[in-house]
């Protein structure tokens, strides 16, 4: 092939990564000549890491300035507030629509990048006004378009999470630093408001195995043993023996010693608590009545069955009196999507080439990130899973025994032989290499699809307004950030 | 955030020679820095394939070096912040670090930096993170 126009459906890290390492690999005067063009159901590029990193972690939002360079590039283009799909059925109400089809013939080549979108729910706890997935929570602390709303922070004095992954454990810390420590970094003026008039006196972290299969990482763990306003109630230390024959690893080594020193501030010396609950699984949520005003969270108390390593109930059971209940418990990707196995939760994919459901691979279409894998994983290990999907690709499309300039990584071996490609062809295989799909050329002038330089004016603008307030950036909603562009526009025409 | 040490008029005597090699033990190429700066700058500066994602703010694992370990035993321990990035970091040995919190000093000369195994082995091990 003499040319690849990819669409990538998804901006977040993992876009970019396939994206800045394909314009690296493929030096721009030589064939095969290469467009991106990424789409992003979003106004705002970047993902997660926009929308899903905490406040109080700016560093890891530093990959953006790799996002930033690959963007320079005149062979990427990127349309955001496009929802593309077999359904026009978006959480953002204002998202411009787009049919995966006009995608199929207007590209010759195509990347799913679109992540682990949906909380993964707990059977026996529904969302109710008693109890929220965290992840609506990780959306109205970075202002997400869908808008949740705000936790009534006023009125609650004790959380109980569910699950003790690091999204649990973030949700714990915003809960539980003081918002005048928060006030400096990118988190939005109406979220820091709530969290000033909070309530919560303790926060619990429950889980229904023990401490040595916890989901936490020792970073996210050490933060909140080193809370200044918040102390944790020792662990027994008979929970935190291992047990002889089992070889821990290296972080379930640290984060055991982190767990027996405790946290920086004795239980008693603090105006607000924490707890890391084992062994306990909820089976219902009963909410307030008259005679208790708070819900009565019940459990199953567990124990680890040796042989399988999962929870199994004791019989015992107990009753926590909660305020509210969050539930944080993974992701999967919209069972909506074209490709999606409902028994992986994702996308089924092998070395990124995306599987039919008759098993074959379909030709020159790939997933990449949480899209492909599940959620699990940071920019790390997205970083080296986009750096492979972009060599399968550089490998599919050159002719055999050529290959691009990559470091030390040899290109991906062809599909295996029991794996057929697929004889229908999907994409376009001759695509008019700068056009972009008709329903998306009628929005360019309306103001509807943001560029990236769009993105890159309101980010300097978010900076500029948290100047005023000393914080990292002040964000702005859609409707703001398209007056604002439109003010732009007419002041440069 | 680390930034290069300015340029002085240092003669060759002062200079820090440094071998960059891949998984495999081929020689990459072989440089010369200053004291003071960091392995991932230093690599950033002659076009070396080592990411930085954070850019030396301790918050990825994605300039993960492996180094020889009689020059690793001259290093000052990693701190806590470190350590919890190199738990998460892929192919981790006995004698890793991150690059962005290695600081050259003269008895580092001579030292070999290793570039852990490649992204191909995500496919080939098929081996899963577990942590988000």
């Amino acid at each position: 092939m003499t040319q690849m126009k990819l669409a990538i459906i998804g901006a977040g890290p993992s876009a970019f990564y396939v994206a800045s390492r394909l314009l690296s690999l493929l030096p721009h005067a030589s064939l095969p000549a290469l467009r991106i063009h990424m789409y992003d159901r979003l106004w705002a590029p970047h993902g997660l890491v926009r929308y899903g990193v905490a406040p109080d972690h700016p560093e890891v939002k530093n990959c953006t300035h790799k996002f930033d360079t690959a963007a320079t590039d005149p062979r990427f283009r990127f349309f955001g507030n496009v929802n593309i799909g077999s359904t026009p059925i978006s959480p953002i109400p204002h998202s411009v629509n787009l049919p995966l089809s006009s995608i199929f013939s207007n590209y010759s080549h195509l990347l799913f990048a679109t992540g682990c979108t949906l909380p993964t729910l707990h059977p026996a706890l529904p969302p109710s006004a008693h109890c929220v997935p965290a992840l609506s929570l990780v959306h109205w602390y970075t202002q997400h378009p869908s808008r949740p709303p705000p936790p009534a922070l006023d009125r609650i004095t004790h959380v109980s999470l569910i699950g003790n992954g690091n999204v649990s454990l973030d949700i714990a810390r915003m809960l539980l630093s003081s918002p005048s420590d928060l006030a400096k970094y990118d988190i939005p003026e109406h979220v820091l408001d709530v969290l000033s008039r909070s309530s919560v006196k303790h926060v619990s972290i429950i889980a229904r195995r023990g401490p040595f299969e916890a989901a936490f990482t020792v970073k996210e763990l050490r933060e909140l043993m080193n809370l200044p306003e918040a102390s944790m109630v020792p662990i027994d230390p008979s929970a935190l023996i291992p047990s002889p024959d089992v070889k821990l690893t290296r972080q379930q080594t640290r984060a055991l010693q982190l767990l027996r020193k405790g946290s920086d501030k004795s239980l008693g010396t603090t105006p607000k608590t924490w707890s890391l609950d084992f062994f306990r699984s909820p089976t219902g949520l009963a909410p307030p009545t008259s005679s208790s005003p708070l819900a009565q969270l019940s459990f199953a108390h567990t124990t680890l069955d040796p042989k399988t390593n999962r929870a199994v109930s004791t019989g015992e059971t107990s009753v926590l009196p909660t305020s509210l209940v969050v539930t944080s418990l993974g992701f999967h990707s919209d069972p909506m999507m074209s490709f999606y196995d409902p028994g992986l939760g994702h996308l089924r994919t092998l070395s990124g080439r995306v599987i039919s459901s008759s098993g074959t691979a379909l030709r020159n279409v790939y997933a990449s990130g949480w899209a492909a894998t599940g959620a699990k994983g940071v920019l790390a290990s997205t970083m080296m899973d986009a750096y492979a999907v972009a060599d399968t690709i550089i490998s599919d499309l050159l002719p055999k025994g050529e290959e691009a300039n990559t470091t030390s990584v040899p290109p991906s071996p062809s599909p295996e032989p029991s794996l057929q490609t697929d004889n229908d062809i999907l994409m376009n295989s001759d695509p008019r290499l700068d056009g972009v799909p008709p329903e998306i050329e009628v929005t360019l002038k309306g103001g509807l699809v943001t560029g990236y330089e769009d993105w890159k004016a309101v980010d300097i603008e978010e900076v500029r307004r948290g100047e005023a307030t000393g914080k990292e950036r002040e964000r702005m909603g859609w409707e703001e950030a398209r007056t604002f562009l439109a003010q732009s526009r007419t002041a440069t025409s | 955030m680390h930034t290069s040490q300015k340029r002085g008029l240092h003669t060759t005597a002062d200079r820090i020679k440094l071998h960059f090699k891949d998984s495999k033990g081929t020689l990459i190429k072989t440089v010369e820095a200053n004291e003071g700066d960091d392995i991932l700058s230093i690599a950033h500066e002659h076009d070396i394939d080592l990411e930085g994602a954070c850019e030396g703010s301790v918050a990825c694992s994605t300039c993960h070096v492996i180094l020889s370990p009689e020059y690793y035993d001259l290093l000052p321990e990693p701190e806590d912040d470190e350590n919890d990035m190199l738990d998460m970091a892929f192919a981790l040995t006995d004698t890793s670090r991150l690059g962005c919190q290695v600081k050259l000093t003269r008895d580092l000369d001579g030292m070999t930096v290793m570039l852990p195994s490649a992204t191909r082995n995500m496919f080939v091990d098929g081996k899963k993170p577990t942590h988000h």
